[in-house]
């Protein structure tokens, strides 16, 4: 009976599953999209900057926290700093600072566009998947 | 007596079982079938078919990594699906073409346990679909085998009157190392030199395909178009980066009327300004489609190959790691910047609109590789390893 049942069980998880989604760069991606997208919805350059700025800093603390982690191999490590390294320049080409032309408010935008569009090139991103998936996982933990 | 209860709980999960069992037996015998079109035999209408047929296309779709991009609005799109849409139209407008499509993705499993076809063919001739197959890309054999087995089967018979091109659709193809580019068979590596080596399958007696497109990451190196140059007349490549959209397709609909004149080197500067205009549109990175007529680059390709060689040997040895050396263009490098670097060469550039690279006006159309650790650290480096 209970055995029957244990099968019947395993079965059904079989069949209902759902494709398992490895997450990964593409949620990398999706989270710079949707930042971009909540840009292009308000029209208060203030806000559209706080929002790319908040994108930015949630990033850099996941990245911070993971690469800290005894566990990451030295690869996903240099891989982490060199990202960490493109987010920084992104933040001080925003803010002015650091040798950068602050993005002017009517560039906005276009900005949140080239963020996604950067992040989307290969070679942007060369983190393992574990790794990345920990990133995108502590990203949900961090927002929350 | 028996618990009507535990009755009820037994026979609704033996309904269960039964529902299940049969659902994924149906699904098995479902997807186990492969979209065979029947071929057509007849052997008039193959004649009329061949006679008409003045274009050829071989087209590689790679689908198997990260292809997920988004436009301005946020819409997702996986970038080999979109690729396949877009040949698939140039293959329907074509009435005096034949396209071969080969659209290679991840290994997937139903059910975690039967494999699913990672490869799916689609022969057209004269604008129709004349067969459509799913193919296995088998981990054993070379990496374009079951393509070349496909194209050979299907291909008609005047090739060496036709117009052919080669398409190819993916991320950069690595020039050394290539371990990991399919991400369902990160054991086999694929790189340049792999696909030089199964070009080879596609082309016969030594005939070159008129022009290849490469629609990847930095296809535009020294080696990279001297060693597919063995195989093509012309090339269309992106020196830099090359955003996910890929190249604009729409200049090869209607071969018949592009190319009417068979001045290859003409269409092939339309379909890069085309793919160069189309890209600067909504794409802020930096954006570089360059054409490559072979014959004419030879002089400088040559001159160059040695200290190309050496950045390669570099790139291979084991003190190295990615974190140490970047792409660049190759004026950017003393040793690269000669006499012959501008001759046979159309080059289509516009800087990223942010970024330190926005600086940068002008692109040679080739790209190299930069070490970025200076090389007294890398001394010390090997040196305190040995100590």
């Amino acid at each position: 009976m209970k055995t029957r049942m244990a099968f019947g069980s395993i079965v059904m998880m079989f069949v209902l599953a759902l494709p398992v989604h490895a997450g990964g760069k593409g949620d990398l991606q999706k989270y710079f999209s949707d930042a971009a997208n909540k840009v292009k919805a308000t029209d208060n350059p203030s806000e559209k900057r706080a929002i790319l700025n908040e994108s930015f800093h949630t990033m850099s603390k996941a990245l911070d926290i993971v690469q800290n982690s005894p566990l990451i191999s030295k690869d996903d490590r240099v891989g982490i700093a060199r990202f960490k390294a493109t987010l920084q320049e992104k933040q001080d080409e925003l803010a002015g600072t650091n040798g950068y032309t602050r993005v002017s408010d009517s560039q906005l935008n276009a900005f949140s566009d080239y963020v996604v569009q950067d992040a989307e090139q290969a070679e942007m991103v060369t983190i393992s998947l574990l790794v990345l998936v920990l990133i995108i996982i502590l990203i949900v933990l961090i927002v929350r | 007596m028996r618990d009507p209860y535990s009755r009820s709980v037994k026979g609704a999960l033996y309904s269960m079982l039964f529902v299940s069992v049969c659902c994924a037996v149906l699904t098995v015998l479902l997807t186990s079938c492969s979209a065979n079109l029947p071929i057509q035999r007849d052997a008039q209408q193959a004649e009329e078919g061949v006679l008409a047929t003045q274009y050829s296309i071989v087209c590689i779709i790679h689908g198997d990594g990260d292809y997920l991009y988004h436009d301005t609005s946020g819409n997702e799109y996986y970038a080999d699906e979109e690729a396949l849409a877009g040949v698939k139209r140039v293959a329907q407008q074509n009435p005096h073409a034949e396209v071969f499509i080969f659209h290679q993705r991840p290994r997937r499993h139903f059910l975690f346990f039967f494999p699913l076809h990672d490869g799916e063919f689609y022969y057209y001739r004269n604008g129709r679909l004349i067969a459509n197959e799913l193919y296995w890309r088998d981990q054993e054999q070379l990496h374009f085998d079951p393509e070349v087995g496909l194209y050979r089967r299907f291909r008609a018979d005047n090739q060496h009157k036709m117009v052919s091109l080669f398409l190819y659709f993916g991320h950069e193809i690595p020039e050394v190392g290539g371990a990991g580019y399919d991400a369902s068979y990160p054991d086999r590596p694929f790189t340049i030199h792999d696909l030089a080596g199964e070009l080879k399958g596609f082309t016969r007696d030594s005939a070159r395909f008129d022009l290849m497109v490469l629609s990847t990451c930095f296809g535009g190196t020294p080696y990279t178009i001297d060693t597919l140059g063995s195989f093509a007349r012309y090339i269309i490549a992106s020196p830099g980066n090359l955003h996910l959209s890929y190249f604009d397709l729409h200049s090869l609909e209607r071969l018949d009327l592009s190319l009417q004149d068979g001045d290859v080197h003409a269409f092939a500067k339309r379909f890069a300004y085309q793919a160069f205009d189309r890209l600067t549109r909504n794409i802020q990175t930096a954006v570089s489609v360059s054409v490559y007529d072979v014959n004419r680059v030879q002089e400088y390709v040559h001159a160059v190959h040695g200290v190309y060689d050496e950045t390669l040997t570099t790139l291979k040895g084991e003190t190295r790691s990615i974190a140490t050396i970047e792409h660049c263009d190759c004026a950017d490098i003393p040793a690269y910047v000669l006499p012959t670097m501008n001759e046979g060469i159309d080059v289509f550039y516009r800087p990223a609109r942010f970024g330190r690279s926005k600086l940068k006006q002008n692109h040679s159309g080739w790209e190299c590789w930069k070490d970025l650790q200076p090389q007294g650290a890398t001394s010390q480096t090997t040196e305190s390893v040995l100590k």
